[in-house]
């Protein structure tokens, strides 16, 4: 719409050819940048010049571009998703930043999401935690009515405050630890509360937990950077209910090992 | 898997939190028992010698709640150290300067910081007070250690006042993220009472650490 | 050649055709399944839920994602819920209901034994994603809540918030999960599918890019599904994510895989304008905003008034005035065309002129401003952060946007296409929608297929077709490698000077102006020249840096706008055969007089299905007549 405060802008954007290379920040300047663009569109304009000049494109991750799929990354001037109170990168605007403005645009940074080129990572080290238990084991067919178990409302809205988790991963990069507490503590506390998850429940924060130690995440040491970082606004309570699950389930879970019988 | 995530407790990460945190609160409870006896000092050089003294006639029952001690901060200490260790590393690299965070506060921030200038502090003040000059009193005709004389000589020295206020000030930055974090840990974080339970953490900070930084100030204006 | 278009529906009464086909379908004993290899392409609700369901039956499945992780797949972005029959609030909601509205909604374009089996199995949907721990909203007394939606006069619609597709998604999702940890399930991520390779006139692997290393790799398997989603991307802007598109149903479609009614395209009447050429993607706002924002425009053309200063009787609420008993709540085909008329007789507002406004000035005044932000809060946010108009203060510009895809590959009732083996879920197939989907009935559709039909009738095609083996090393596999590798040599060799974009960007105008909410021949016309001229121009002027080595995102880019262009030349074909209006496909010479769609029930009572004959010639039409035994067509009426 404004096309006549259009701005100019100065980035410093992490290059990295691959897995293995070295990477660095290099310096771009965008021009006639709109402040009702998003940012990755700023970025798209960028990639556009860079084709035309015949270099390669920055990569960076990006799908729904409406703040759902959890797909878009990057530390934006050093926070995850630009900082801004539940918004995805996607979802920023250029409207946000000042004509002549500095920004540095980083991967997301964590032993467990290795850099695959440019500002894409490999996040995933959250699928395999989310494979650890992340589930009820409900086989399609088994169910019974949708209203045969009742769900306070209370207790089914907090339930979706902790599933409003997109998997996106930003906790993990702005804690300064590389924890992924948040995320699945999202997932443990979701299924905790929900009457459906209960015969799964210690085996899901034992094994879960055990997972997200072995692939690479870090330990909580209650920063609260990801409660204030995260797009979708999930509190840190739901560690604490994951931990409680787990201490539960360290100290009273046991499963002999029987044969399963034939007859 | 089970088997391996069943027997993971002590080496999880939060199993490890959960011991940290136990830790931590016993020393905490320790530091209210500490700072109500010295407290005795206000009192007079008598209060305070016979409170010592009661202590040490404990004899082996003292030497076992001192070895408990030990035992507690060592794990609280070793621990910590280690889970900050992993966390530096799972932190991946950052090349950027310009990092600034947004719920990491400065209690937070320098947990393992404040910790190191504890050990040290702990160090010193056990060889300073402890296994300080050993000066002998007679309270009502009882022979005891006359360990009020050897406090307030020590706080005659400005640099060693400065030196607690400081360690102190340490003290209460630790506690006031490391109380009430104990209870995230241990999932003791509900919305009921959370709020609370912050409060209290801040209002026990300021006290330990006012408490002790005060008596030592108090020491140094006394003389000897 | 000839396409075999036999629906195979199954004989007797409407409602037993389901119950009586699962009967006599065949069954893969349990030990034999372990045998099968099933490849899953996509992970959305239908290619999530049809793994997870395959894998807990014991057969091996291959799963592939374009994305970094199953769970992004773009169903994640449905707001407002999901139907189902079950009839909770009490308001005489049945199957034959929801039955009906759909086969309405679609304006009778679509199969009637596959809308009846859909609205059979919707109850057995919201059982399995409740038992699966999705936090569908809840009253004070523990029930699940319903809601209503466009085109029903019942409240069937489950929710979750406004994230209703995310949490079904995480569903099927961790159903996945499950079956990953388990082994029965191979996730494949970051990859696209390129070919179907076609074994003895069977489906019977799939040729996929490894889009970061640039590998072709390949797999062989006894059944292919193909769970894609939509194409809506064709048109540049749209709703969908930014790797949605046709490649992998495409490339099908080029192995004989029939494509039915490809100009069925759903615009959906709310959403965000246009603001500048620089844009990626539109932003839907939910349709539930229509149940208490005013639609209209001003009376007079070129107004540049502020909308508030505009008086009351300078504005048209051209809605209300048209359909006076559906009002703003008209149906997604026809507000949409009405928007569009507003604009072409110059009454758009805001910048660009091609909006509308949707007022909640008298909505505030009525019921207050917490009761609007209780029931919008979260919409309104969303729009001000796009457009940093507070919607509270001034009216939302709203215009409609390409949302879904109706159209798709061929399925019968099995959802097998015109290759044996290949199988199409969800919005990737033709069969449940006609010309018109209804709001929340995707949601439903996807999981139908992927958890209550595809996996009995591929059981019953593995148990009743003889498959000889097949490896990764037999020659069809060979030559299909080798034909994506020639012809991404052949992108890479141009060395021209415009960008895949500046491509698809062209494309797109010639589909949203042409092939967009109003089609006439003579624009259907034009478009198809500009497109057939566009395509060779991209074949010869394209410009591509890189090689296949590295993480090649323009070459990503520019394999899929090389068959989004072929497949907008076949949707402007298709618009321009269908000599009738339905739905949402609108022919300016097929009309009421007063500009409503007039259908011809007499000759286009079927479903297109085009068959590709080669590069160099036409594809045919063939014709798979619908018929209805059981709703009598009648004209769909909002007045």
């Amino acid at each position: 719409m404004a096309t006549t405060n259009n701005m100019t802008l100065n980035l410093k954007i992490w290059r990295q050819k691959d897995k293995t290379s070295e990477g660095k920040l290099v310096d771009y300047r965008v021009e006639n940048v709109s402040p009702d663009m998003s940012f990755l569109e700023m970025i798209d304009v960028l990639n556009d010049q860079l084709v035309r000049k015949g270099e390669d494109t920055i990569a960076f991750d990006h799908d729904c571009r409406e703040g759902i799929c959890g797909m878009c990354s990057m530390m934006i001037n050093g926070k995850a998703h630009g900082g801004f109170k539940n918004t995805t990168t996607c979802q920023v605007h250029m409207r946000l930043y000042k004509d002549g403005d500095t920004v540095v645009i980083e991967p997301f940074r964590a032993k467990a999401f290795p850099i695959v080129k440019d500002l894409t990572v490999d996040r995933s080290a959250i699928d395999k935690v989310m494979a650890a238990g992340g589930f009820i084991t409900a086989n399609t067919g088994n169910a019974p009515d949708a209203n045969a178990m009742l769900i306070p409302k209370p207790v089914a809205d907090e339930a979706m405050d902790a599933a409003a988790c997109i998997g996106c991963g930003a906790c993990v990069a702005s804690c300064p630890n590389g924890s992924g507490m948040l995320f699945m503590g999202a997932k443990v506390s979701q299924l905790a509360l929900l009457p459906q998850g209960q015969p799964e429940s210690p085996k899901r924060a034992l094994n879960m937990v055990y997972t997200h130690d072995t692939v690479g995440f870090g330990n909580c040491t209650t920063h609260a950077e990801c409660e204030a970082t995260c797009p979708k606004g999930i509190s840190i309570e739901h560690i604490a209910r994951m931990n409680r699950e787990y201490l539960k389930a360290a100290f009273t879970y046991h499963e002999k090992n029987r044969s399963e019988g034939a007859g | 898997m089970m088997t391996a995530a069943v027997n993971h407790y002590f080496r999880s990460s939060i199993g490890r939190k959960h011991l940290v945190a136990i830790t931590g609160l016993l020393l905490c409870g320790f530091l209210v028992g500490h700072l109500s006896g010295n407290l005795l000092l206000l009192v007079g050089p008598d209060a305070f010698n016979i409170y010592a003294h009661k202590l040490f006639s404990l004899g082996p029952v003292l030497y076992l709640i001192e070895a408990g001690l030990a035992l507690v901060f060592l794990v609280h200490l070793y621990l910590a150290a280690r889970l900050n260790i992993e966390n530096r590393q799972a932190r991946g690299q950052y090349t950027l300067k310009t990092r600034t965070g947004r719920g990491t506060t400065l209690m937070s921030a320098s947990m393992p910081y404040t910790g190191a200038v504890l050990l040290i502090f702990i160090i010193l003040h056990l060889l300073n007070l402890k296994f300080g000059t050993n000066y002998q009193t007679q309270v009502d005709g009882v022979q005891m250690r006359d360990i009020y004389r050897t406090t307030v000589e020590f706080f005659q020295s400005p640099v060693n006042v400065a030196w607690y206020v400081f360690a102190m000030a340490c003290a209460g930055f630790h506690t006031a993220h490391g109380f009430s974090s104990a209870f995230q840990s241990l999932g003791l974080n509900f919305p009921k009472y959370y709020p609370k339970i912050k409060i209290i953490s801040y209002l026990y900070a300021v006290t330990i650490a006012g408490g002790f930084a005060f008596l030592s100030i108090w020491c140094y204006l006394k003389g000897v | 050649m000839s396409f075999n278009l036999d629906p195979k529906i199954p004989a007797g009464p409407l409602s037993e055709k389901w119950d009586k086909h699962k009967f006599e379908m065949k069954r893969v004993n349990p030990a034999n399944k372990r045998k099968f290899t099933v490849i899953v392409v996509g992970t959305g609700l239908a290619g999530g839920s049809a793994a997870a369901t395959l894998a807990e039956l014991g057969y091996n499945v291959l799963s592939f994602c374009i994305q970094d992780t199953p769970r992004r797949a773009h169903s994640i972005a449905a707001q407002g819920g999901i139907n189902g029959a079950k009839n909770y609030p009490n308001d005489g909601d049945s199957v034959r209901n929801l039955f009906y509205d759909t086969i309405k909604g679609g304006d009778y374009r679509s199969r009637e034994a596959n809308v009846y089996r859909l609205a059979q199995v919707s109850n057995n949907i919201i059982d399995q994603m409740v038992s699966q721990g999705v936090p569908f909203a809840r009253e004070y007394g523990g029930y699940l809540d319903n809601r209503s939606f466009g085109g029903a006069q019942v409240s069937r619609t489950f929710y979750a918030r406004g994230q209703t597709g995310q949490q079904l998604l995480l569903g099927a999702y961790s159903g996945m999960m499950k079956m990953v940890a388990k082994g029965k399930i191979k996730q494949f991520t970051r990859r696209e599918m390129m070919d179907l390779v076609v074994v003895n006139g069977k489906a019977r692997g799939i040729i996929v890019k490894n889009l970061i290393t640039g590998e072709l790799e390949r797999y062989a398997a006894d059944a292919v599904l193909l769970c894609t989603g939509g194409y809506g991307n064709v048109f540049y802007l749209s709703t969908n994510a930014q790797h949605s598109n046709v490649t992998a149903a495409w490339r099908c479609y080029k192995r004989g895989a029939g494509f039915a009614n490809p100009c069925f395209t759903q615009i959906h009447p709310t959403c965000i304008p246009v603001h500048g050429d620089y844009q990626s993607k539109l932003t839907l706002m939910s349709e539930s905003l229509r149940n208490d924002g005013r639609v209209w425009v001003p009376k007079k053309q070129g107004d540049t008034r502020k909308p508030a200063e505009i008086p009351e009787e300078e504005r048209d609420y051209y809605l209300e005035r048209i359909y006076p008993s559906f009002g703003n709540l008209a149906p997604r085909d026809v507000s949409s065309r009405q928007a569009k008329f507003r604009c072409d007789e110059g009454l758009g507002v805001g910048p660009t002129k091609q909006a509308v406004y949707l007022d909640f000035r008298d909505a505030i005044k009525r019921d207050g401003k917490e009761v609007i932000a209780a029931r919008y809060g979260n919409l309104f946010e969303m729009y001000e952060r796009i457009t940093a108009d507070n919607p509270y203060n001034t009216p939302m510009m709203i215009y409609p946007a390409v949302h879904y895809t109706m159209g798709g590959l061929w399925v019968d009732y099995n959802l097998q296409s015109t290759v044996p083996g290949l199988h199409v879920l969800g919005e990737a197939n033709f069969s449940d929608h006609g010309a018109n989907r209804l709001g929340a009935s995707a949601l439903m559709q996807g999981l139908a297929d992927g958890y209550f039909v595809a996996p009995y009738t591929i059981s019953n095609y593995l148990a009743s077709t003889p498959l000889e083996k097949v490896t990764v090393d037999d020659n069809a596999f060979k030559d299909a490698e080798q034909a994506v590798k020639l012809q991404t040599a052949k992108l890479l060799g141009i060395k021209g000077s415009r960008t895949a974009t500046d491509f698809h960007r062209a494309l797109g105008h010639y589909m949203w102006d042409y092939v967009g909410m109003s089609r006439s021949e003579k624009g259907l016309k034009t478009a198809l020249d500009g497109i057939r001229k566009l395509k060779e121009e991209f074949w010869s002027d394209l410009k591509l840096n890189g090689d296949t080595s590295n993480y090649n995102l323009e070459l990503h880019r520019a394999t899929r706008v090389a068959d989004f262009i072929e497949l907008g030349e076949l949707m402007a074909l298709d618009a321009l055969e269908r000599r009738e209006s339905c739905g949402g496909h609108f022919r300016e010479e097929y009309q009421t007089a007063d500009n409503e769609a007039k259908r011809d029930d007499e000759n286009f009572t079927h479903a297109a299905v085009w068959e590709y004959t080669g590069a160099n010639s036409s594809p045919v039409r063939h014709k798979e007549e619908l018929v209805f035994e059981n709703v009598k067509l009648a004209t769909r009426s909002y007045k």
